[in-house]
């Protein structure tokens, strides 16, 4: 349709394969799924492994292989990090039940992703949820952790274990969306933003869109692009805090948390890499004790109420460090 | 240590029958007959008035629990819409009490809060609560006298209280040091009750601070830690008194006596403590105060066992206080405090958040991401095409269907531009799907076979169609 000309999508969702049989790789599971298809029947499922392996995409294309294309209504996702507690997702499960099959599937599908941020309390009252409404509907729960997903749900489900995308896998895709999208591509940039995304398939479509808009997919492009997207903040804060420059590190950080809503986790993990970045010149055995004091601020952001006063005293413990060391920025 | 000692003394003692409220015969005498006969009453609301501290509220308490009603306490700066009052009044008339008793009082404390206010729809919001209402209204006010209040004045029974005698005072005290088994000079007793000027509630206080904080309550410590209070402190002398504090008890006290409660103390503080002190070791001493403080709020909040509430005040207060090791001086300085950043912050920028969210929303259903995830991930993403590539970002503004608030958003410097795209391909849309509609109408096709829509732009496209050759037709 011509309106194309006049309307795009985000790639990741535009070139999301619809149904199994697009899927590449993971042919193993691919095949087990298919099985279920042909018989109409499955278990409930849990899809574990790391972000941007093609959890949620696998499980999208199972319900448009069982329900044909109106699977959405017989679909109900939800993602844990977004509903507000059990109690919500127990209202919206049991309404969704409550609500007609589909013709010849005798069952419908609640997609729960990031299960693993559950709580195991919430994850006690999931797995009666489960077992309440199983006569009429499968759970598909999608999580990076297996492990926190707790015992007596992953005994109630399928476990399929999603291993990470092969680099050629990744480039032969990212590739192939250039062709689509008569963009020209290089090689070594396909090459660098895997590396960037670290086989995140869905982080590496992203960038190669975003570095795509500056004209053409190159090393350059994706740097910027990588660049402008991750703000030099983070690294400013670092090197301010250390440098003893305590109250503009402090005034950079809050800048981030509000106006970026970025969490304190977020904040934490972009940290993390930065203290190991090359461009940040501190004695290696300082990198150890940062990254300690960094994982314990983590570790009381899940015990504590505040992001940011957690992150605050994080800033004053480097600022310290920094002096003990004699850091200059 | 018992764990009872964790509650604030003013609820631990709090009057639990009328015969126990200090004094104020006459107030009570007339409360009581007033409520019993209620609603066979001339005013259908009662307003208690009197100084802060001498038994307004526990009266009202006192009676409820006496003769079984279920109170439901509102504050008074809850009133701003009618809907509200509504929901409140349905509430107190549907509500069934856990206690199985149909009785009930509404408290509203502290009314005259409202006559300052700018809005006035608070007051008439309360009018029409007692003309409504099918339980009791009680309201508390120290000054009923401003000129706004006299429509409540007027609608209510006035009931007055009197400022305690410091002889009364005592007398409340000596008895809570009995029950609390401290060590109390009488002397003590008078001294904090001179004071505290009639106030019980603050004497209950400044007891507990000193005999919780020193185990005995002597004329001397008390001399040294009870100051007349002409109020409570402000924020910036509750700092002040925090930060100079030499004891432990003294950093505890600090919070007691202000208008802060610890979950504003405590960000206050975040704001305040660089500025107090300048050592980087005693600023982190004192940010890792802040921080356990904070850890146990969270567990507060996981398990509902508020009694470590008092661990994390003792760490927000005396830790604080007690981190300046290499700079003691510091502790002394005067300092220009700041107000919490992050409440500015936040109020400032509260409308751009909304779009931000509202645009993590759509972007996480178009990717079947968390929203978390979609303004860590995506959003920085398209912030930086709708910067570079104008066009492109336009053509995803249409693609996605995002607002115009949003582009903004995203585009910052080049929203003009953006913006100019996106409106001329949003045109250009509905000129297509115009024409194609006319050209369908002249090919006399039925209007059920139009192109099979291919993507969800198209769906739109098909929705505007109509709408667009209904105003067409319409010429």
């Amino acid at each position: 349709m011509s309106s194309e000309k006049f309307a795009e999508l985000l790639w990741a969702e535009k070139y999301r394969p619809k149904s199994l049989k697009e899927i590449v790789n993971q042919e193993e599971i691919v095949r087990r799924l298919m099985k279920f298809v042909e018989e109409k029947n499955m278990p409930h499922l849990l899809f574990a492994g790391p972000p941007g392996t093609g959890k949620t995409t696998t499980a999208l294309a199972l319900a448009h292989d069982l329900y044909g294309e109106e699977w959405r209504k017989y679909v109900l996702e939800l993602n844990a990090s977004d509903e507000r507690g059990i109690a919500v997702i127990r209202t919206k499960v049991k309404e969704f039940a409550r609500s007609k099959l589909p013709g010849d599937v005798p069952f419908k599908i609640v997609l729960l992703d990031e299960a693993d941020n559950m709580t195991a309390d919430a994850q006690q009252a999931l797995r009666r949820l489960m077992e309440m409404y199983v006569e009429t509907t499968r759970f598909i729960l999608i999580a990076n952790y297996p492990s926190k997903i707790i015992e007596p749900i992953q005994s109630r489900c399928a476990v399929f274990r999603f291993t990470p995308l092969k680099k050629e896998d990744v480039i032969a895709r990212l590739k192939w969306i250039c062709e689509q999208e008569n963009v020209e591509c290089y090689q070594d940039a396909l090459e660098v933003i895997y590396e960037i995304s670290g086989g995140d398939m869905r982080k590496a479509i992203n960038i190669l869109q975003a570095a795509a808009a500056l004209g053409s997919v190159t090393v350059a492009h994706v740097y910027k692009v990588v660049g402008l997207a991750h703000p030099r903040e983070i690294r400013e804060i670092v090197h301010l805090a250390l440098a003893g420059k305590f109250i503009e590190a402090r005034d950079k950080l809050r800048n981030l948390m509000v106006n970026y809503g970025l969490s304190g986790t977020d904040i934490l993990k972009q940290m993390h890499r930065e203290i190991f970045s090359a461009d940040l010149r501190i004695p290696e055995d300082v990198r150890v004790e940062l990254a300690d004091y960094i994982g314990e601020i983590q570790f009381r952001i899940v015990e504590g109420a505040d992001d940011e006063i957690q992150l605050t005293a994080l800033l004053a413990k480097m600022a310290l460090l920094g002096k003990k060391i004699g850091y200059t920025a | 240590m018992s764990t009872e000692r964790r509650v604030p003394w003013i609820i631990k003692y709090r009057p639990k029958r009328i015969e126990e409220v200090v004094n104020q015969e006459e107030a009570k005498m007339k409360f009581v007959s007033w409520l019993r006969k209620w609603p066979n009453v001339q005013k259908r609301a009662a307003l208690l008035y009197g100084p802060p501290g001498c038994g307004k509220t526990s009266l009202v308490e006192a009676a409820a629990n006496e003769f079984g009603y279920e109170l439901i306490e509102m504050n008074a700066s809850d009133f701003r819409r009618k809907t509200d009052i509504e929901r409140i009044a349905k509430r107190a008339a549907t509500t069934s009490s856990l206690f199985g008793s149909a009785k009930k009082i509404i408290l509203l404390d502290e009314v005259d809060g409202i006559s300052g206010r700018e809005d006035s729809g608070g007051l008439e919001a309360i009018l029409q609560l007692i003309k409504i209402s099918p339980s009791p209204i009680v309201m508390t006010a120290n000054d009923p006298w401003d000129q706004s209040l006299k429509p409540l004045r007027d609608a209510s029974e006035m009931i007055k209280f009197d400022r305690l005698k410091k002889q009364d005072v005592v007398r409340v005290l000596r008895r809570i040091c009995e029950a609390e088994g401290l060590m109390c000079e009488e002397e003590a007793l008078e001294y904090i009750a001179e004071r505290s000027e009639g106030d019980l509630r603050s004497a209950i206080n400044d007891l507990q601070a000193v005999g919780e904080g020193y185990g005995k309550v002597t004329l001397s410590l008390v001399k040294a830690l009870v100051r007349p209070r002409d109020r409570e402190h402000d924020p910036f002398e509750t700092l002040k008194n925090l930060f100079s504090a030499k004891y432990a008890w003294q950093a505890k006290m600090a919070l007691s006596q202000s208008q802060l409660d610890y979950d504003q103390l405590r960000l206050w503080l975040l704001d305040n403590i660089a500025l107090q002190y300048t050592d980087p070791e005693d600023r982190a001493r004192a940010y890792e105060a802040l921080s356990r403080a904070d850890i146990y709020m969270g567990r507060i909040i996981k398990t509902g066992d508020w009694d470590l509430l008092a661990y994390a005040i003792d760490m927000m207060t005396a830790g604080v206080a007690m981190a300046a090791k290499n700079n003691p001086k510091d502790k002394y300085r005067w300092v220009k405090y700041t107000f919490p950043q992050r409440l500015t912050l936040l109020a400032r920028t509260k409308e751009v958040r909304a779009i931000r969210d509202d645009l993590a929303r759509i972007l996480a259903s178009h990717l079947h991401i968390s929203t978390s995830l979609a303004k860590s991930e995506i959003i920085p993403l398209l912030h930086v095409v709708f910067m570079t590539n104008p066009e492109y970002a336009a053509k995803l503004a249409v693609g996605l269907g995002l607002s115009e608030k949003m582009i903004e958003f995203l585009a910052g410097p080049e929203k003009t531009t953006v913006l100019k795209y996106y409106r001329e391909f949003k045109e250009a849309i509905q000129r297509q799907a115009l024409q194609q509609a006319i050209s369908t109408q002249q090919v006399a096709k039925p209007e059920k076979e139009k192109p099979k829509p291919s993507t969800k732009t198209s769906k739109k496209v098909k929705s505007e169609t109509k709408s667009s050759l209904l105003s067409y037709l319409k010429k």
